[in-house]
């Protein structure tokens, strides 16, 4: 009597125990691709007209940093100038004043991270101020960023800096777009590029009334 | 499968009905009370099922139940529940400034408490097919999982639980048995996301209870 008392209280316990709110982790946090965006709501893009893009992408690989130039970095940075182009921005040189700076980084990492926005500026391949033409200056969120939790070994992020825009010896970030998953070496050339995409796509106040020639 | 189960109910409920007719009537007892615990099993239907279309084992039921007279009985019933599934890319915009596109999940954590009567047919046998009708309210956790990000909407509302089952005792006078029991669910509680576009309301569901029961005479 008392053993399938206890049995049915033991049974009673896992239930309650085991029967939790929330689903495993493991069947809801993937390592598919994750496009994240987020902008000033007080900016008007269509203010700014002009655009530059670095060169290189800024690669942070543990404790160490360097720049990817081969031809799939290359073929991001021509995506992002072309998503620019598309909504109305003309690509100038960095010297050449632009209204908007565009970094890009990637992070190659192994383990669970946790990215706080901004984190990575402190990273001697990351494009200071100083590389724009602003020396004494130093990035800002206006707005509340949003850290990003990477279950995954590489996320791509893209920093949109205003430089019409300056206060305080501040360079504004107006918009950035982590795309996560993008360095697994699982997603294919045309994947990636589409997620540069829709990181703009799911943007749509940045964009500007072009130029007149 | 849904129709197994109802066929598989619908058999035991008979068979009980059957057997009250084989059996010496100096066989068994009628209790005084009985006490469930049952693990859940969730159906979707409806608007209900296009929000999540998978079947959920993930539940567990707490019931008691008093004879106050001839078969009637008057109980109470306790759930946990929690139905999930997993969606491919979507994009959700945030009035911040944000949005983010990934697999979607989508659950809802349900916590069901109603007052029952039920009659049974032949309480003093071994097999002792009811059918009853619960009714009482919920609590209702619905959920969008985008990764890191959890949106999600409290509900309570008002529900109907029609159901049939059957006791089954372990032996003619043995104070532990089994439960097996088929019901219907009907609510009036309802999930809008408007920036996810999703509205679904009178939420409907089936269950297939199966568990122990410890009888008392």
């Amino acid at each position: 009597m008392k053993t399938k008392l206890l049995i049915f209280l033991a049974m009673g316990m896992l239930a309650i125990t085991s029967c939790t709110k929330y689903p495993p982790a493991t069947s809801r946090l993937t390592e598919d691709l994750v496009i994240y965006t987020k902008y000033d709501v007080s900016v008007n893009f269509r203010d700014y007209k002009t655009f530059a893009i670095v060169p290189k992408i800024t690669y942070i690989n543990g404790n160490d940093s360097s720049y990817l130039t081969d031809a799939n970095a290359m073929a991001l940075l021509n995506r992002i100038a072309a998503d620019m182009t598309d909504r109305g921005f003309a690509k100038v040189d960095s010297n050449a004043h632009p209204d908007l700076g565009i970094n890009v980084t990637a992070i190659k990492t192994t383990t669970s991270t946790v990215y706080y926005p901004g984190w990575y500026w402190g990273y001697p391949a990351y494009y200071s101020p100083d590389w724009w033409g602003y020396p004494g200056y130093d990035y800002y969120y206006p707005y509340y960023p949003t850290y990003i939790t990477s279950y995954s070994s590489g996320t791509v992020i893209i920093d949109l800096v205003d430089f019409k825009v300056k206060k305080d010896n501040k360079i504004m970030v107006r918009w950035n777009a982590y795309i996560r998953a993008l360095l697994t070496g699982n997603h294919t050339q045309s994947e990636i590029l589409q997620s540069v995409d829709q990181a703009f796509t799911q943007t749509p106040t940045l964009k500007t009334t072009p130029l007149a020639n | 499968m849904k129709k197994i189960i109802l066929i598989l109910t619908v058999f035991v409920f008979i068979a009980g009905m059957a057997q009250s007719q084989d059996k010496p009537a100096s066989l068994g007892f009628k209790p005084s009370s009985y006490y469930t615990f049952s693990w859940n099993t969730t159906f979707t239907m409806g608007d209900f099922n296009k929000w999540v279309g998978n079947t959920s084992p993930a539940g567990f039921d707490l019931g008691g139940r008093y004879f106050i007279q001839g078969g009637w009985v008057a109980g109470f019933n306790i759930t946990w529940q929690r139905v999930s599934q997993s969606y491919g890319y979507q994009t959700a915009y945030f009035t911040d400034g944000s949005a983010i596109t990934a697999t979607n999940y989508r659950f809802t954590w349900m916590v069901p408490f109603q007052g029952v009567i039920a009659y049974h047919f032949v309480p003093d046998k071994m097999v002792s097919p009811y059918i009853g009708l619960g009714i009482g309210g919920d609590y209702m956790e619905h959920h969008v999982l985008i990764q890191e990000y959890d949106i999600y909407k409290t509900r309570w509302d008002f529900s109907l639980t029609p159901e049939i089952g059957a006791l089954i005792k372990f032996g003619y006078f043995s104070q532990w048995g089994a439960l097996v029991a088929f019901n219907y669910k009907w609510t009036t509680n309802k999930i809008d996301f408007e920036k996810y576009n999703w509205t679904s309301k009178d939420l409907q569901m089936l269950n297939l209870k199966i568990g122990l029961t410890y009888i008392l005479r």
